[in-house]
């Protein structure tokens, strides 16, 4: 039974409550907090948002204060989140509102939610934040009963997820009866994302409950099938080759979504399939976060009337943007892991009762496996976890200062309260008064920072006053650091989106691009603006790429691939498909496995291979490779490569390695500083240091527009160059450790790589000689030619080539004056 | 390294200074308090180069024999820098220093209310047959000019990935030498290429001129 005030609404649609949502309902109303977990699609947001509405009901007054805060991660679900939450309202209570307030909102619309919040307010974690620096908040949600975050396994992970920790534990200190709902979709640890949420152990987790709404909503997970399995490539990322079968599915439904990995492969696919029907052109878009919202709202009203046939997109599409679901769901190349790939599948077949289907597009052999593989973890359940971090200082710095602005607060309170949050419940002391210094004195260096001001104790309570500051601090406030983007336009104005500026400044004026599926010639470069115009000849033009493309394989998907190459499983048409190749791998060396680790040496003209596989991601590769390299200490330079299932090393002599050498060159021991040793860490450190001097403070951002307070020149400093000045005048500022922390666990994943030790550690070795590359050492051997040097290699290389010039300058030939 | 422009004899040191024929000694942008006007709007970096740069230019004036030092614009940072203990820090220097100091002024210089004393600011020095000015734009077309304003950085590749990104003197059209930042809490900037540019860095501790075709 619905609770009763509910009943009309689902009288009318014709609709009966799910269980889940009856559950949901009566925790609620218990009084209980919770997360809810649901496939997209099927009313979790109802779920939770009737409990607060029916309580409203049930009382003889309808509320006139802000009752709920829903909290979405994307400023682009608001719109979509506002209509979701007023449908049932105008039936049950049309007085009773909701409105959205983001970076978007209109400046009147903002100070009219200033002065007075609607029943339900729709933010993002930044405009909370926002919210807790006005004096008043507290006062204007005396009223709140929940706070519902949205999207919550969006958050989880990353520093607004605990900024939004944060915030949450402010709104727990005010109001201890609020109840905290989090809704999210499939990950392998929800019983950890609740405590998150909640916080590990306060009065909300006390009283908790998940809910899961296992509808076992059915999901088929299909593999496009080469045609030609000995002509198909064993490696590569591309892989356009399927495209013509990609066509046929493509004929068979209405509407079809691409998903590919990385926004160059948008464009590339987009290109192969035009090329193939080039009189489709108008009924087949491209959807990347780089492209302009108006081209994006296109594309996604274009998929709700049905005037486009397919669209390709990356993880643009993933959020649940509720436009109407489509047919059929492709992926293109590795799935990469097994909760994303249910995520992608859930876009079709959007509605309870109907089956998600997705269908896999290889691009190479050994994705088929993965194919096979993503399917067996999907049907067990077997769900990768979404890691909270681990107390993010710069987030707590400028949290802190959030808080001073608002209500000046008591520190020994206040550190009762960060420490309820998960992510900094074992917050030392030290790290405490550290950041109580850098918000007031500077650091531990007290004469270092002889004009420093930012929060100062009051009473016993740190407050900050100068009119200045605090409208500085609020135009900065979150954690998505700007990248160096380049706005990509036509001359008359219109823009086409953004591209990184170390992309375009490749290209010299009169060069090609492909961007959102149109070729393009660059006319100029100017002041972050470049200006573009329709390329004359339909010429191949460079395809924009990003960074941040390398996402590695999962563990959970890396052991369920390892299960199938040891012919666990039912029978697949996938491993059918592959066996041809399996079975050489199988003849000339063995397949590799999570069990034991598989080794091959081989000899060439070059001199000796070495290829690894301990399948565990290709960033956990990529450090062992260059720790491996560093520990052989040979003389000559060794060639690392590395992909998902493992990774090589190339030399002229001395890899032939017993299994004694090879366990010593892998040990556990000596790992960070060996890494430390090797990576140049202090130089990605510097580059992961933008991030956390943007978050903390340290810089200010520029504002778009020439909004830019006066004097904001005179403040500008490079991150490289702050790190420099902290490193030297202030070493023991504990942002920079944290920058070193970061990056490790950025590049390469540091926690898996550590375990991934300990675990090879454990299994036995298997050495074989190869007399021909097998079909998994191929790939790795053949990106011995693109492998590009770490950046240190390359600063070596390019001072030695200064040396030279210096010692040839030295023997005093007059500098050649080289003139073009 | 001696350099000969237009027929002016100069010696670009590496320690980013410039030693002219009667011994002065050029430097310029040392930006003087710029860690303290950061910190007055906020942000925590903290204050240690001041002092640290005074006492390398003392070091070098005293190393290479100066008989005075021209300091070609952009010695404080902006009026928020100076604070009462950095112009002490000023004052002892000056006094502590055996050769006269001269200020060429600069764009930041000229927002100060005033000038610190013992630093005779100027706007344009001549000496040598040499324009001294601070913005590059006020070079001469006529005679060699010593400039400074831009920070220029050199980028030097070698055509694969990665770059080194170094602090050089410039010298443009044959005329116009423009230094390096002297301070150390400064950034740069990399500069277009333009015809008849010669690039100068040192990477080691010595001056050596990078062919056209290193840079970016």
């Amino acid at each position: 039974m619905p609770a009763d005030p509910l009943k009309p609404f689902f009288a009318a649609r014709g609709w009966k409550p799910a269980a889940f949502q009856k559950q949901t309902w009566k925790a609620y109303r218990e009084g209980k907090s919770g997360l809810l977990h649901a496939p997209t699609g099927h009313g979790k947001t109802l779920a939770v948002w009737l409990g607060p509405v029916a309580e409203a009901l049930s009382k003889k007054q309808l509320p006139d204060s802000c009752a709920v805060l829903w909290l979405t991660p994307l400023r682009a679900l608001a719109q979509d989140t506002l209509r979701a939450l007023r449908e049932p309202l105008e039936m049950l209570a049309p007085t009773l509102k909701v409105e959205a307030r983001t970076g978007d909102t209109p400046a009147a619309l903002r100070a009219r939610l200033r002065k007075k919040l609607p029943f339900a307010l729709v933010t993002t974690p930044e405009s909370l934040s926002l919210m807790l620096t006005h004096p008043d908040t507290r006062e204007k949600l005396s009223a709140l009963r929940a706070v519902v975050v949205d999207e919550w396994h969006e958050l989880l992970g990353s520093k607004r997820g605990v900024q939004t920790e944060l915030c949450l534990a402010r709104l727990r200190t005010w109001f201890p009866d609020l109840r905290l709902w989090g809704l999210s979709a499939t990950l392998g640890n929800l019983d950890q994302a609740r405590e998150v949420l909640l916080g590990p152990d306060t009065a909300a987790s006390r009283n908790a409950v998940t809910i899961s709404a296992d509808l076992k909503k059915s999901i088929v997970i299909d593999t496009i099938i080469p045609h030609e399995i000995d002509r198909f490539p064993w490696s590569g990322h591309i892989g356009t080759r399927l495209a013509g079968q990609v066509w046929q599915e493509i004929d068979t439904a209405r509407t079809t979504l691409i998903f590919t990995n990385t926004r160059s492969q948008t464009e590339i696919w987009f290109q192969a399939l035009a090329e193939l029907r080039p009189d489709w052109r108008d009924r087949l878009a491209v959807h990347h976060g780089s492209l302009d919202r108006d081209e994006r709202e296109r594309v996604e009203a274009g998929l709700r009337d049905g005037s486009l046939r397919c669209v390709v997109c990356t993880s643009s599409l993933d959020l649940g943007v509720d436009f109407s679901p489509v047919d059929q769901v492709l992926q293109v190349g590795s799935p990469k892991g097994i909760a994303r790939l249910l995520q992608r599948a859930g876009r079709s077949g959007h509605q309870p009762g109907k089956t998600s289907r997705v269908l896999g597009v290889p691009t190479h052999a050994m994705e088929l496996v993965e194919f096979a593989a993503v399917r067996d973890a999907a049907l067990a359940r077997h769900l990768e976890a979404r890691l909270p971090l681990q107390k993010p200082l710069d987030v707590l710095v400028q949290h802190l200062v959030t808080c001073a602005i608002g209500e000046p607060f008591e520190p020994e309170e206040m550190l009762q309260e960060i420490r309820s949050s998960y992510s900094f419940r074992d917050l030392t002391a030290e790290e405490w008064h550290w950041c109580l210094g850098f918000i007031s004195t500077g650091g531990q260096a007290l004469a270092a920072y002889p004009r420093y001001r930012k929060a100062h104790l009051e009473n016993g309570r740190y407050t900050v006053t100068d009119k200045g500051l605090i409208q500085q601090h609020r135009m900065s406030i979150g954690t998505i650091s700007g990248e160096h983007n380049v706005s990509l336009r036509f001359a008359n104005g219109h823009t086409l989106g953004t591209v990184e500026e170390s992309f375009i400044s490749r290209i010299r004026p009169g060069g090609n691009l492909v961007f959102a599926g149109r070729h393009l010639e660059l006319v100029r470069l100017h002041l972050r603006v470049a200006t573009v115009k329709p390329a004359t000849k339909n010429n191949k033009g460079q395809v924009a790429i990003w960074g941040g493309s390398k996402m590695p394989l999962s563990t959970e998907l890396a052991h369920a691939m390892a299960a199938r190459l040891r012919g666990e499983g039912k029978p697949a048409p996938e491993m059918t498909a592959v066996e041809p190749i399996l079975e050489i791998q199988r003849r000339w060396s063995a397949l590799p496995d999570d069990r034991t680790l598989l080794v091959e040496h081989a000899r060439s003209r070059e001199g000796e291979h070495l290829f690894i596989y301990p399948m565990a991601g290709r960033l956990v590769h990529e450090g062992l490779g260059a720790l491996m390299a560093y520990r052989l200490q040979l003389p000559d330079s060794v060639i690392v490569t590395q992909n998902d299932y493992g990774f090589s090393l190339t030399a002229r002599r001395g890899l032939h390695l017993d299994e004694p050498i090879l366990r010593r060159l892998l040990t556990p021991e000596n790992l960070l500083d060996d890494l430390i040793a090797c990576l140049n860490t202090a130089e990605l450190a510097r580059r992961q240091f933008r991030e956390v001097a943007r978050v903390s403070g340290l810089i200010l951002q520029a504002l778009p527009g020439g909004r830019n307070t006066r004097g904001f020149r005179e403040v500008q400093s490079s991150s490289r160059l702050l790190f420099e000045v902290l490193e030297r005048y202030d070493p023991g500022n504990l942002l920079l450790q944290q920058s070193q922390r970061e990056i490790l666990e950025k590049q390469l994943e540091y926690g898996r790589l550590k375990s991934s030790l300990d675990d090879i550690g454990q299994r036995p070795f298997h050495l074989m000689e190869i007399e021909h590359l097998s079909p998994m050492a191929f790939p790795l051997w053949a990106d011995r030619l693109s492998a590009t040097m770490n950046a240190s290699d390359a600063a070596t290389r390019l001072e030695s080539k200064l040396e030279e010039l210096t010692r040839a300058a030295a023997t005093e030939s007059p500098p050649r004056h080289s003139s073009r | 390294m001696n350099l000969e422009i237009a027929g002016r004899p100069i010696t670009l040191l590496p320690e980013k200074a410039i030693l002219l024929e009667d011994g002065t000694l050029v430097v310029a942008d040392l930006h003087l308090g710029k860690a303290t006007a950061f910190q007055a709007r906020g942000l925590a970096i903290p204050e240690g180069d001041s002092a640290a740069d005074l006492q390398r230019l003392a070091h070098l004036a005293a190393a290479c024999g100066a008989t005075r030092i021209l300091v070609n614009g952009d010695l404080f940072h902006s009026p928020a820098g100076l604070t009462p203990a950095i112009e002490n820090l000023l004052t002892n220097w000056l006094e502590d220093l055996p050769i006269p100091v001269q200020l060429v002024l600069g764009n930041h210089d000229s927002k100060l209310p005033r000038i610190p004393h013992g630093l005779h600011p100027t706007g344009m020095v001549e000496c040598c047959g040499i324009r001294i000015v601070h913005d590059p734009a006020e070079a001469s077309h006529e005679i060699p000019s010593i400039t400074a304003h831009w920070h220029p950085f050199a980028r030097i590749t070698d055509g694969k990935r990665t770059a080194l990104r170094l602090p050089c003197f410039l010298l443009r059209h044959g005329l116009n030498l423009v230094l390096p930042a002297f301070g150390t809490f400064t950034g740069g900037q990399i500069l277009a290429v333009e015809e008849d540019d010669r690039y100068f860095v040192a990477p080691a501790g010595k001056i050596i001129e990078v062919p056209l075709d290193l840079i970016r």
